[in-house]
This record gives structure tokens, sequence and C-alpha cells, in this order.
């Protein structure tokens, strides 16, 4: 079964971004090769829902994340290779027998832009697969290694390629016969041997750059375990994209499965879900995460209700909204998927006693789903007094606010509790608001 | 002291910006010349305070509209005129005449091209003139609002020195001597008349441009009263920048100046409270307001709090912006001052339970001036039903919500109370959510 999540999802996530703006794909894409991106992007849009090739992944990542190896081509060599590729128009091979000596004068005053491209194509090939071909035995793998099975798929394609190697100094030129002879292999006869090592090393590409992020932000690898445990310990989590971010941990049980998120506008419940979620979706990829430690049991997929667009001009009324995605996720976890479902102030744009029965049917609903997480954040916190009776599964945390003097402060460590915060009073009070008016009545009177 | 209005105010009714899609500011910039937009700005800049300058004011507009006038110049006509009767002339009759001349044998001699500049533009302005000329004696001179200002420009154009403007000589091909005898006439002579008529034109571009706009969309002028009776009472009132907009009753007296709006999101409150507070904001201009009816009391300005927006860049907390914003306002409100205060969502960004403290004890000490009017809109409806006693001024309204089948429609139209509207849970058992959870 595939890992499911949906637009809405991406982009409360900022998983892509809007064009031209940070994104969490931004922070990983430092990919050398445009192939390299292709595939990383293909990585973001099909997250995997399978606990193996997860771990598989990540370890690889991980591997070279510790070897600290660089990628062995530059992006000039794609330039010229790209091209030569996608060429596969019969008349462009380079012929053998066409080796006139007229042939080689007029090469010699200059060649016409398409031959010039296959010249260069074949040769820049033949030198990567040879480097290639260096590269991976010079990895030195033992078995045990997690990129050993895909080293071995290399090694054994490129033994298999019947085409001309260059000769092992290095230096020398391939013959023109041999050029056509490499030319056929490549693009016509050998043609998906070549596009799989091509593969090969893009993804190589996409490892190697994914292994420097996490090398310079000290992100850390997940362990995924198998779906049925259910269980997810969270340590450290934070928000890769906001600079000196605070971390919180979390532990998500089957019998804690339900989070009840309270707290101030101001106090992070937003950016801690975001955080999480991130965590959670980058954890489903074997991608490295902005925590200090993450096992988590794979679910099928991640739906979050954070930025829900409210505008005017949509028509459709915000609530209604909010009721259709409700309704959309509660389908899927009627068909018995194990979700993670996050919710920021659920109801929102409804009075509060709607809200307030809303919330409470909702989430007293969701905590029947043993096999999926949720994550619901509100500010009515009256609805946890009944959430704490009816469903033991609820678990009830807070971001709190603090008064330092007049100004609130925000700690953004999550607390294990509802907030009791009531701010909202001291600080009208402490700007003297209600004693303003009051004193401007009194003077009026005497007036 | 002018009428106060901050800029957040501004921008929560989006009044100003030229640019701005959908600003009160673009509906009723229609104006030809660059003046009449000077002065329109002015006017949006510099509301006014007295009743009698208001009414005044609105009067004139509201004659434009009845006769329903054109502005007698086409765009780039005018601009030639405006560029050449601008064009500084110090000096003396003497210089004036030879400068003409000069130019004349320049354009003979060295074809230099600033005589047929010269002569365009005296062309052009001779036929503004005479159109003008003859726009303002169509206009008669009964007892009517423009009265004041058509008899200055009907003496501009009496002068003596203007009647070969009338002859009915075709004023196309003009020898030398006359171009000079013109010129000399229009840019130095009578420069301080020609001055004058221009200012009377830009005022004419706005009386005309705004009457029009006022009559396209329909709009009333607004009775001013003096400040004392402390009265609002309009029919219709909508928002001027919405097609197909609800028009809704409001009444606000001393006995009653306060309204508390509850309602859902998408029910129309904010924009209700836009529309009140621009109909305020345009009705101390003078201009015509989106109403079938509307007569107030002047005030000293106008404080608004929507769409504060929860900016996270800002550092601020949203929390503790709007309670600065409060306190402005309560200090203003306590200064004495006579105050149009509009509210929407106060304390969303904090808890329930503080939300209502908060919003029921600043509504209550809001109540206690009857000088002001209020309109504080909120979720919790449970504010309403506790404000009681001492609030008697309060009038309690919303904006309902109706099912149609499983889709929410909004009336727009103002009820009397306090929302009961329980779709939340309505909707949530229409569409089954609990049982599709469970995977029945």
């Amino acid at each position: 079964m595939l890992f499911t999540t949906d637009k809405q999802t991406l982009e409360d996530l900022n998983i892509f971004g809007k064009h031209g703006t940070d994104s969490i794909f931004s922070i990983f894409n430092r990919c050398t090769t445009r192939g390299g991106a292709a595939v990383l992007e293909e990585m973001f849009r099909h997250p995997l829902s399978n606990d193996q090739a997860i771990n598989q992944r990540s370890n690889i990542i991980r591997y070279f994340a510790e070897k600290g190896i660089s990628f062995p081509f530059s992006a000039t060599d794609f330039d010229a290779l790209e091209p030569y590729l996608n060429n596969t128009d019969e008349r462009s091979k380079l012929s053998a027998e066409d080796n006139s000596i007229s042939k080689k004068l007029s090469n010699l005053i200059g060649l016409d832009a398409e031959t010039a491209v296959v010249y260069r194509g074949v040769s820049t090939l033949t030198e990567m697969l040879k480097a290639f071909h260096d590269f991976v035995i010079s990895l030195d793998l033992v078995e045990g290694d997690f990129y050993t099975s895909e080293a071995e798929a290399i090694v054994g394609l490129l033994t298999t390629l019947p085409y001309v190697p260059l000769s092992s100094d290095g230096k020398g030129k391939l013959s023109h016969v041999h050029m056509a002879g490499n030319d056929i292999i490549f693009r016509f006869r050998h043609r998906n041997a070549v596009q799989n090592l091509l593969r090969y090393i893009y993804d190589l590409d996409v490892y190697i750059s994914v292994a420097k992020v996490a090398q310079e932000r000290k992100f850390v690898f997940p362990k995924a375990l198998s779906k049925n445990t259910h269980d997810m310990v969270i340590e450290g989590v934070y928000h890769p994209q906001v600079k000196n971010a605070i971390a919180n941990s979390i532990h998500i049980t089957p019998a804690g499965n339900v989070i009840f998120l309270t707290g101030a506008n101001m106090a992070g419940k937003s950016t801690f879900m975001k955080s999480l979620s991130i965590c959670l979706f980058l954890a489903h990829m074997g991608f490295p995460l902005a925590a200090k430690k993450v096992e988590f049991s794979v679910l099928d997929g991640i739906y979050t209700t954070i930025n829900l667009p409210d505008d005017l001009g949509m028509g459709a009324s915000h609530f209604y909204a909010e009721i259709l995605r409700v309704k959309k996720m509660a389908k899927e976890l009627g068909e018995g998927k194990s979700l993670f479902i996050v919710f920021d102030e659920l109801f929102r744009g409804t009075n509060v006693k709607d809200a307030y029965e809303g919330t409470v049917a909702i989430t007293g609903a969701f905590a029947k789903k043993n096999n999926s997480m949720f994550l619901i954040s509100t500010h009515i916190i009256e609805a946890a007094e009944v959430l704490r009776k009816e469903c033991p599964n609820v678990r009830f945390v807070y971001l709190p606010t603090k008064m330092k003097g007049t100004q609130p402060v925000y700690t953004y460590t999550l607390k294990e509790g509802v907030t009791d915060d009531r701010h909202g009073m001291v600080i009208i009070n402490n700007e003297h608001i209600l004693d303003i008016l009051e004193a401007g009545i009194i003077k009026q009177n005497l007036a | 002291m002018s009428f106060i209005a901050d800029k957040q105010t501004l921008e929560d009714l989006n009044l100003m910006g030229k640019y701005k899609p959908n600003s009160v500011y673009s509906i009723f910039n229609q104006v030809r010349t660059a003046g009449g937009e000077r002065l329109l700005d002015e006017m949006f800049r510099n509301p006014l305070k007295d009743p009698e300058t208001i009414n005044q004011r609105s009067s004139i507009f509201k004659y434009f509209q009845d006769k329903n006038l054109e502005f007698p110049f086409k765009n780039e006509e005018f601009n030639v005129i405006e560029n050449y009767l601008s064009m500084g002339t110090a000096g003396n009759t003497l210089t004036v005449m030879t400068g003409v001349f000069y130019r004349k044998i320049a354009q003979s001699l060295l074809r230099d091209d600033q005589f047929q500049m010269l002569y365009i533009g005296l062309l052009n302005a001779i036929a503004g003139l005479k159109a003008l000329g003859e726009f303002f004696n169509a206009l008669k001179e009964d007892d009517h609002p423009y009265q004041n200002q058509l008899r200055k420009a009907k003496a501009i154009f009496a002068d003596t020195r203007l009647a070969w403007l009338s002859s009915p000589d075709h004023l196309t091909d003009l020898p030398v001597m006359k171009v000079a005898k013109y010129d000399c006439l229009l840019r130095n002579t009578l420069r301080k008349e020609m001055e004058q008529l221009l200012e009377i034109v830009y005022d004419l571009d706005v009386y005309i441009a705004v009457s029009k706009v006022s009559k396209a969309k329909n709009l009333t002028y607004a009775l001013a009263l003096p400040k004392e009776t402390n009265l609002f009472k309009a029919k219709g009132l909508r928002h001027p920048a919405l097609k197909r907009a609800v028009g809704n009753p409001l009444i606000f007296s001393q006995a009653n100046n306060f309204l508390f709006l509850t309602g859902a999101n998408m029910a129309g409150k904010s924009t209700f409270m836009k529309a009140f507070g621009i109909a305020v904001y345009m009705a101390h201009m003078g201009f015509p307001v989106a109403a079938d009816e509307m007569t107030f009391s002047i005030k000293d300005g106008l404080y608004s709090s929507i769409n504060v927006p929860d900016n996270l860049n800002l550092g601020l907390s949203h929390f503790y912006a709007e309670v600065l914003r409060v306190k402005h306002v309560a200090e203003e409100v306590a200064s004495g001052k006579n105050l149009v205060v509009i509210f929407d969502e106060l304390f969303k960004g904090t808890n329930v339970k503080d939300a209502y403290d908060a919003t029921l004890a600043v509504t209550r000490s809001f109540s206690k001036y009857r000088n002001c009017l209020f309109i504080i809109s909120t979720h919790i409806i449970e504010v309403g039903a506790a404000l009681g006693e001492g609030c008697e001024n309060i009038e309690l309204a919303y904006l309902p919500t109706v099912m149609q089948g499983n889709v929410p429609k909004y009336t727009y139209q103002l009820k009397e109370g306090i929302t009961s509207d329980r779709q939340g849970m309505m909707i949530i058992e229409n569409e089954n959510i609990l049982e599709l959870i469970q995977g029945k």
C-alpha cells in the first residue's frame, strides 16, 4: 500500500514551497545533477510505507554521511550527457565505415553541431563509466554495508556492458572505430543498461547530497518499526526552518494516541505541529531528521489541516471546508488505515458552543481509532474536561505562556496537562485599560 | 483638530490607495484632471468635522447629480490647456509680447517650434475657455449650493477684457499680432483669474466625478447633525465595493449606542462592520454613502480593529498587539472624544476562558460611554448573555446562518438577539462523520 498524503498537507508543511521560497525540499536539494534532483523530488512525492525499505534507504544515506564521501562527478559532465542520450535518432549514429580522408579533413576544419554533441557524449560517458567503476571499487564495501547490494548491481551492469573502456592509464583517446562502437552500445543496443546505470548515479547523487545535509545540520536517522507496533518515540524534534528552534519530545503509544494541544496563539502550537509532521513525513522517506532520536512504526499516511485557506472570495465557508476535510479523513480511517492526523484549531470558524461540541464529538470519535495517531489543537480548553472523563487514551499537552513584566514570553517547551494561562486578564489589568475607562467616566460625570 | 482615523483604521476599511483594488478611493477616483485627483486625495485625507460644511459639500454633489452634467473637457484637451496656462510668465506686457515676436521670427528663420507650441496652446485654451464659458452660462444662478462658485466663475468670464471670447469669429487662424495680444492677456494680465478658473475646474471635476459614481452605484447623501444629538440612523447600509451587497438598517442613539454582534465566520460580520465604518468616514467627507438613507451626528474620529493580521514574523504577540490597540482606543475614549469604535473578534488569539473574561470586561467598561458609538463582534456568544445589568444601552444583533440541505447559506440580514445557530453539530451529523470514522 502506498503512503498517502495530499496537497493541503504538502502546503501546510511547506514541503515544496511556493515558487522561489525556501521549502523542506530545498533544504535537502544539494544535488549536483538535474537527474538527481528529479529523483529527490520523486522521493518527496512518494514516501515509503514499508519499514524495511525505509530502513534500507536511511542506512545507505547514513553510510555516506559517516564516510563523508563526495560525489565523483561534476555537473558539467551531465550537461554533455543528457542531450546526447536523449538523441535516439538512428541517423545521428557515428559510422565506423565512414572514416575517409575527406571526413577526417572536414572534421579537422569543424564538426557539425550534432556530430560534435555525439562525440562529446560518447567520450564523456566512456570516461564516466570508468570513473563510476573506480568509485564503487574504491568504496571497499564489505558484506553488511548497506550500499553493498546496489554496488554489486552496478559492478554487474558495468562488466556486462560490452563497450570499449579507456585504457587503464586513463590518458588514451578512443579511436574513431571504438567511438562509433561505443555510441551504438550506449544509445541503442544497451540503452536500458546505460539508463539503469545513470539512475544509480542519480540515486548516488541524492544519497550523497542528503548525507551532506545530515552531516552539516546534525540530523539523525530514523528507525522504522513494523506497522503493528503503533509506537512512536520522538525526542528533541524541532522545525528545520526555524532558527534557534526549541526541541520537544513526545512518545505516542496506543494508550495515548490522541494528543490534545492547548496554548496561546503565539506559544508555538502550529510550529510544534508542523515540526512533528515534517519529522514524520521525512521519516517515511528514510531521510535524516531535525531531532535527537526517532523511532516510529510505519503509517499509511499523513494528513494535516493547519493553514486551511480562509478565503472570502472562495464562497465556501471555512467551517464547511473543515467539515469536508474531517469527512475525507473519516473515510480513510473507516477503511482501517493507520494515519497521522493533525488539526490546528479545529472549528475555529464557528461560535464557541458549536466548536466545543464539534471538537468533543470528533476528538472522541478519533480516540476510538487505536491504530492511528492524532494531534489536535484548540483554544477551547473546556473540551479537555469532557474528553478526560470519556477517553482514557487522549493525552493533554500544552505550550505555556509566562509573564515577564507585562510582556508575555513563550518557552516553546511542551508540558503535560491543559493550559491554565489566564494572562489575557493579567495583561489587560497591567495595561490599566479598565482603569483608564473608569477614570474617564468619573471625569465626565464631574464635568 | 481634524477627524481622527489612524493607519490601521484606514487599512481595515481599505479606504485609501489609488492602486489598491476595490479601495474606496479607487471607486471614487473617476476624475479627469491631475488637479482634481489632488483635490480628491485631500478630501480623503481630511474628512470634515463641521456639519454645515459637510452638508454644504454633499449638497453640491447632489446638485451635480441632479443636473447630470458632463465634464466639459476631454482628458488630453485639458492637459494642453493646463500646461499652457501654467507656463510661467513673469515680467510686463512688453516682454511677453516681445517674446512672442521673437519666437515667430525664430520659427521662420531657425525652424524653431516654440512658436508652434505656444500657438497650439493658445488656440486650445481659447477653445476651452469658450466651452467653459458656455458650460457656466447654461447653469442658472438661482438658489443652489453651487451658486457661490458659479458666480465667481461667471464674474471672470464677464470681464470686458475677455469679451472677444464670445465673439462669433472662429479663432483658428490668428495673425501674429493677435497671438501676442491674447497670449499676453491670458498668461500675464489675467493670470490670477486664470488660476482661479483652473481651481474652479478642478473642483468641478471632483463634483462631477463623485456625483457620477454616486448615481451609478445608487448611493445617497447623508445628513450631518451637530454632535450633541448623538444619533446614527441608516437604512439599507451596505458595502460600496461589493456587487449585490445586502443592505441592513442600523440605528444608534444616546440610549442605544452599542451593538454586540454575533454570527458564524462567513455570515458577514466583518463586511457589515466595514460597511458601517466606511459609511461613517465617507459621510464625514460629505461624500455619498452606500445606503438608502442616512442621518448622523458628527464624531471626532473612527477606530477599528478588523483583520489584525496574525503575523508570526512580527515577533510581538497578536494578543498583546490587540491589547495595546484596545488600550490606545480606551485612552482616546476616556479623554472625552466622541468616537466610533469597531472591534472585530476581540482577543481571538487566546483561549476561550480568557477571551470571555476579557471581552466581557472590556465591553462593560466601554458601554459606560454614551457619547461614542461601538460595534463589537465575537464568537463567544456567552458574553452576550452575561452582559446584563448596567448595559441597557447594548443592543444584541446577529447575522444568521440558514441550512439549505447540507450547505450553510447566509442571509446577511441583521437580526435582533444572539445567534443560536448550531449548524456545527448538524453538519457533522448530516455528513455522517462519526459513523464514517468507525468504518460503518
